[in-house]
């Protein structure tokens, strides 16, 4: 979604007036990611989550699975948060040692702001792209990196490591690691604990209006 | 401030389809309302709204840096002492808030007079800063609303912005209860915003946090969190298992633990202790303060954590006017002179003034039948008459 006023309220002289925002755009609540917000289906005890990668928009297309438009705007998102998903090294090395070589650029290459932080260090190209294999997943678009392969790895034979993605999760593939369908793994996480946030919530709900929909917001 | 029969767009609800607002009607209720719409002089706005709200929130920062170094105004908030120090460390940190909603009871007649600050997790975001924009500006292009009419409304911008100011490189996730509708669409629309402001996020339910061994938080799939956003209440969070790992937590939180003291009713009394008299505050004790005698026999009485209204009472002239149902009250209750809010056409009006960072950004307005504006209430848009 992306609105801008009308002839109305682009009068002259009245916008540096306005007392509202001069456009109101979304990239994920409107559109393909109006069906996020339609719930249901997600397991919270899943560990692992369907996914799709392509290599950009023109892939997503081909294989159509989502229309024309939603590969475009998916894409656009995860391109732009590319910069600041990456993971950053120190050294041209240490990139290509998790991420293969020829796979690295440098941050003045990649330019991601005018912010010292944006142009340091060494971070890996963007392979491609993630989004859930299903809207209603609620996962956000993200750029993926090609990950070295590793020997014993089932897609080394084919010189490919798979994807893994900003936050580290491995995505496994079919075909070599090439194959557009993927699992990404989200367990093997030792020492971690989960659901340790809510329970006061849930009871309060339960308590006082029969039900967990309510809103804890107010 | 006057209450107008705008009629709504024929199409409103294939729109609001269309722009992912999928909580306009909550278990068959309607909750969004276009039938009428509520119209302000500029001046109201500007000398009666914005600029009111951004004293108060002033005043209550000024608040939080004396509750942090004084314990018998954390223990007068009934805020458990193991959330002191994650509370005190936020502050003294200087973490940024994101926003908040002040309620007031406001009809055009007199100064607008704070009734409490949603400080914490306030909801009714989405609907301001996207849909009642919208609304607007399709009332100006089909002349529903006259030529030159604005809206007090910059929350989406400025909600843009401030993630833009406060947000670090790490990941940015988002959490809620993702059952309910109206909070899984408030995060959703809050990491639309970040999206565009360059931050890389994620969305997880509440069960889907993890601790991990180093005692920061984390994502099923093991990314760390450098910061959450939480639509949960910081007094339930702390009294949750995760809530003792807050305070020595390498993440960060928005709402940090520090607006868990603002969110508190028991803010009212000890902001009228500070300044007795303020024109935009109503005289508050803590209800077993002696000096709770000076508001008589008409006041509001409020529990110190309670959420959409539940638990308020109403009592004028000794008798009972509203006599608030609810799960909270454990922690005690406040008292608050009477404020009723102004009636239109016979229905209660209240104002929602938002606050993002530190800044009034906007308004949004509640309609309801009876004094207490509940979860029932229906959302009805605004506009700035043309000078």
């Amino acid at each position: 979604m992306d609105a801008t006023p009308g002839a109305e309220g682009q009068r002259e002289g009245q916008r540096t007036r306005s007392k509202r925002s001069q456009t109101v755009s979304l990239v994920l609540v409107a559109g393909a990611g109006a069906a996020a917000l339609g719930l249901g289906g997600i397991d919270p005890s899943q560990r692992e989550e369907d996914v799709l990668v392509y290599a950009d928009a023109a892939a997503c297309t081909a294989e159509g699975i989502r229309p024309e438009d939603e590969c475009r705007g998916e894409y656009a998102v995860a391109r732009q948060a590319y910069p600041t998903a990456a993971p950053r090294y120190a050294s041209l090395i240490d990139c290509e040692g998790h991420h293969g070589p020829g796979h690295c650029l440098s941050g003045s290459e990649v330019g991601g702001g005018p912010s010292v932080e944006a142009r340091a260090g060494y971070l890996p190209r963007m392979a491609g792209y993630l989004i859930g294999r299903r809207a209603s997943q609620g996962i956000t678009p993200q750029p993926v990196f090609d990950h070295a392969p590793r020997a014993g790895h089932a897609a080394a034979a084919a010189g490919h490591g798979g994807y893994c993605t900003g936050g580290g999760a491995r995505i496994l593939t079919g075909s070599g690691g090439r194959a557009s369908a993927g699992r990404m793994r989200t367990a093997a996480l030792h020492g971690t604990t989960f659901g340790g946030f809510g329970q006061t919530g849930r009871a309060f709900s339960a308590s006082s209006h029969g039900s967990t929909r309510s809103s804890w917001g107010g | 401030m006057r209450r107008v029969a705008t009629g709504a767009r024929p199409d409103w609800r294939d729109t609001a389809r269309a722009r992912g607002f999928v909580f306009h009607t909550l278990d068959g209720a309607p909750y969004w309302d276009e039938s009428h719409a509520y119209a302000f002089g500029l001046d109201e706005i500007e000398a009666e709204i914005e600029g009111p709200s951004g004293e108060l929130h002033a005043l209550c920062l000024a608040f939080v840096g004396r509750a942090v170094a004084d314990e018998r105004i954390l223990a007068r908030l009934r805020v458990p002492e193991t959330a002191w120090d994650a509370i005190r460390a936020s502050w003294r940190r200087g973490d940024p808030s994101l926003y908040g909603r002040l309620d007031l009871a406001y009809g055009g007649t007199g100064p607008a007079k704070l009734l409490e600050y949603n400080a914490d997790t306030p909801t009714a975001l989405y609907e301001t800063g996207v849909f009642q924009w919208l609304w607007l500006e399709e009332a100006l292009r089909d002349r529903r609303l006259p030529a030159g009419a604005d809206q007090y409304n910059a929350v989406h911008e400025r909600l843009i912005a401030r993630f833009r100011a406060v947000a670090g490189p790490g990941l940015l996730a988002f959490t809620a209860d993702a059952r309910a509708p109206e909070d899984r669409g408030t995060v959703a629309y809050l990491e639309d915003c970040a999206v565009q402001a360059g931050c890389r996020t994620a969305f997880a339910d509440l069960p889907d946090l993890g601790l991990q061994p180093g005692g920061g938080l984390c994502t099923r799939a093991g990314a760390p969190i450098e910061t959450l956003f939480k639509l949960y209440p910081w007094e339930w969070a702390f009294a949750d298992p995760f809530g003792a790992a807050v305070g020595g937590a390498p993440t960060r939180f928005l709402e940090p633990p520090w607006k868990m003291l603002l969110s508190n009713k028991g803010l009212l009394p000890c902001l009228w202790a500070l300044e007795p008299g303020h024109p935009n505050l109503l005289p508050a004790y803590f209800e077993d303060d002696p000096e709770v005698a000076a508001l008589g026999r008409s006041y509001a009485r409020k529990p110190l954590f309670s959420r959409e209204g539940a638990n308020v009472s109403l009592v004028r002239d000794g008798t009972p006017l509203v006599d608030g149902a609810g799960p909270y009250g454990a922690e005690g209750f406040v008292r608050q002179a009477l404020a009723e809010l102004p009636a239109f056409d016979g229905r209660r009006a209240l104002v929602g003034s938002w606050i993002v960072g530190d800044e009034p950004a906007g308004l949004c307005l509640r309609e309801s039948d009876g004094l207490v504006t509940g979860d029932d209430a229906l959302f009805v848009p605004h506009f700035i008459e043309p000078t």
